[in-house]
């Protein structure tokens, strides 16, 4: 659909979902391979890709041809990256009372968070932001209502049906339950993250002791 | 002719200044903002105004009270929010173009009509490049903002002295307009038609809650949408939240957010709302796609 004469969305109704994410990143190599020069950016989301071009015309030339372009599928990547968390409290400080309202353990809530593998779809929100898929659904928490004023770097959060890493201390609406010692991006490298979109993470449980260790010497992640 | 670069210092400013080109558009797939300047009607006015190419950096300025001292001569043109200018202590008239000598002193006083000021520099500010931008954003340049003081670099320029054939004068008035021209963002089919026609007749004020991330509205809009899933975001975008506030995204706002999108300023609209104090009125006015 048209937004403005420059800026363009490709919507699916659908809810997210590996088969949909491997349909937008079909379509964004696709656009890179032959629309490049003729847009400014694309951004990618859960459900939609918002295009924004050059000129005009560009939009509307690709407008009529939308429907008889043959996108590729994009096969996901199988690159799972480990990310060593530590659930204590100390890093975790909103673990007791989710647990509490989940009416689960701590111990089986860190299992059914670190158990799943989650998939890549985009980064967003602040640099080296990854938007996950894959949180259980039990584990899927209503945002707080009033935002703490600081989250660590490496808070590992749970909002909605969300689960997140914070790259970078900032304000944060959502449960802090872990905290991880690895750099998620890096202004100093390029590109300045180590994920694409379309691989998986795995969170490693690590103890206090290591942790201790590791924010002395940020870790690289490791592919499993 | 041998250039040199040289030293602009700022020895005094109020909150909010910043180094601002055309920002970095390609970058929201690592979830880098866009940033560059919020009225970039009035920055490639100055450019123009200094024969720069449109992609050369400035200096945004959201508070009076700034002071900078030029270490060589070049030629500087303000415009943006209508402030007092001092050169050397002196009030200049027009501050399209103004020729600097080695170690003069600008002040931007009080601002009479609008909210940002641009001061543009023969080439262009020589701040690092990160990214390919200039633009100050947090974690991305060294600075996120100048703070007391600061210092940057630009070419020296005598050459330009003595070439003041026709100024042109800034005409400040074209932000004083209350319309926002909008388009109809992604979302904006979700809405119910009362709301629909409140949203496009009512005036809206300008919150203090508003910075280079955004601009946020006094009133508030009831509404049942539901909550989405993230979807991309621009600068221009205008969200209405499920408590009803509604959010008009600047140039450092995220790339992607989960609000219902239901407006998308004209690049004219976010200009003009770059410009608007709290307190101060806006409408919605739709254009057609």
């Amino acid at each position: 659909m048209e937004i403005t004469p420059w800026l363009g969305e490709l919507q699916w109704e659908h809810s997210p979902s590996d088969e949909l994410l491997s349909q937008q990143l079909g379509v964004i190599d696709w656009l890179e391979e032959h629309e490049k020069e003729h847009t400014d950016t694309v951004r990618q989301g859960f459900t939609s890709i918002a295009i924004l071009w050059k000129e005009q015309g560009f939009q509307t030339r690709f407008k009529n041809h939308y429907k008889t372009i043959k996108f590729p599928r994009v096969q996901l990547s199988d690159r799972i990256w480990q990310i060593p968390v530590c659930y204590e409290p100390e890093y975790g400080k909103d673990l007791g009372s989710l647990a509490v309202a989940k009416r689960l353990s701590l111990n089986s809530l860190i299992k059914l968070h670190a158990e799943n593998r989650y998939r890549i779809h985009f980064f967003g929100f602040l640099p080296g932001f990854m938007y996950l898929n894959g949180l259980p659904e039990l584990l899927h928490t209503p945002r707080k209502p009033f935002p703490d004023r600081t989250v660590d770097p490496g808070s590992v959060a749970i909002g909605g049906a969300q689960t997140g890493i914070y790259p970078r201390e900032s304000p944060g609406g959502w449960h802090t339950i872990g905290r991880s010692p690895v750099i998620f991006f890096n202004i100093e490298k390029d590109p300045p993250v180590w994920a694409k979109a379309g691989e998986s993470l795995e969170f490693v449980p690590i103890d206090g002791e290591e942790m201790n260790k590791l924010l002395k010497q940020p870790p690289s992640p490791y592919l499993k | 002719m041998s250039k040199t670069l040289a030293t602009a210092h700022i020895f005094k400013t109020g909150p909010g200044t910043s180094i601002q080109d055309l920002g970095r558009m390609d970058y929201g797939k690592y979830g880098i903002p866009t940033s560059g300047c919020m009225d970039s009607k009035s920055s490639q006015w100055v450019n123009l105004q200094l024969n720069n190419p449109n992609d050369a950096a400035v200096l945004e300025i959201s508070q009076p009270g700034l002071g900078i001292r030029f270490s060589a001569p070049t030629m500087v043109s303000i415009a943006g929010a209508q402030a007092q200018v001092l050169q050397n202590g002196k009030e200049v008239g027009n501050p399209s173009l103004i020729p600097i000598m080695a170690k003069d002193q600008l002040e931007i006083g009080q601002f009479i009509t609008g909210a940002r000021v641009y001061l543009g520099i023969k080439y262009g500010f020589k701040s690092q490049l990160e990214l390919g931008s200039r633009s100050f954003f947090k974690e991305i340049t060294p600075l996120p903002y100048f703070s007391k003081e600061g210092k940057v670099s630009f070419w020296d320029e005598a050459s330009t002295l003595g070439v003041l054939h026709s100024k042109a004068k800034w005409d400040h008035r074209w932000f004083e307009k209350e319309e926002l021209e909008v388009y109809l963002g992604p979302d904006w089919r979700l809405l119910d038609q009362e709301t629909k026609s409140h949203l496009l007749t009512a005036s809206f004020h300008i919150s203090p809650l508003t910075n280079r991330m955004g601009a946020q509205l006094l009133e508030t809009v009831e509404n049942k949408l539901p909550e989405l899933p993230t979807n991309p975001v621009f600068p221009g975008t205008v969200q209405l939240t499920s408590g009803g506030k509604i959010i008009i995204l600047g140039q450092d706002a995220q790339v992607t957010g989960g609000y219902p999108r239901i407006f998308q300023l004209s690049d004219l609209a976010l200009s003009i709302l770059a410009q608007k104090k709290p307190g101060q009125v806006v409408r919605f006015s739709k254009l057609v796609c």
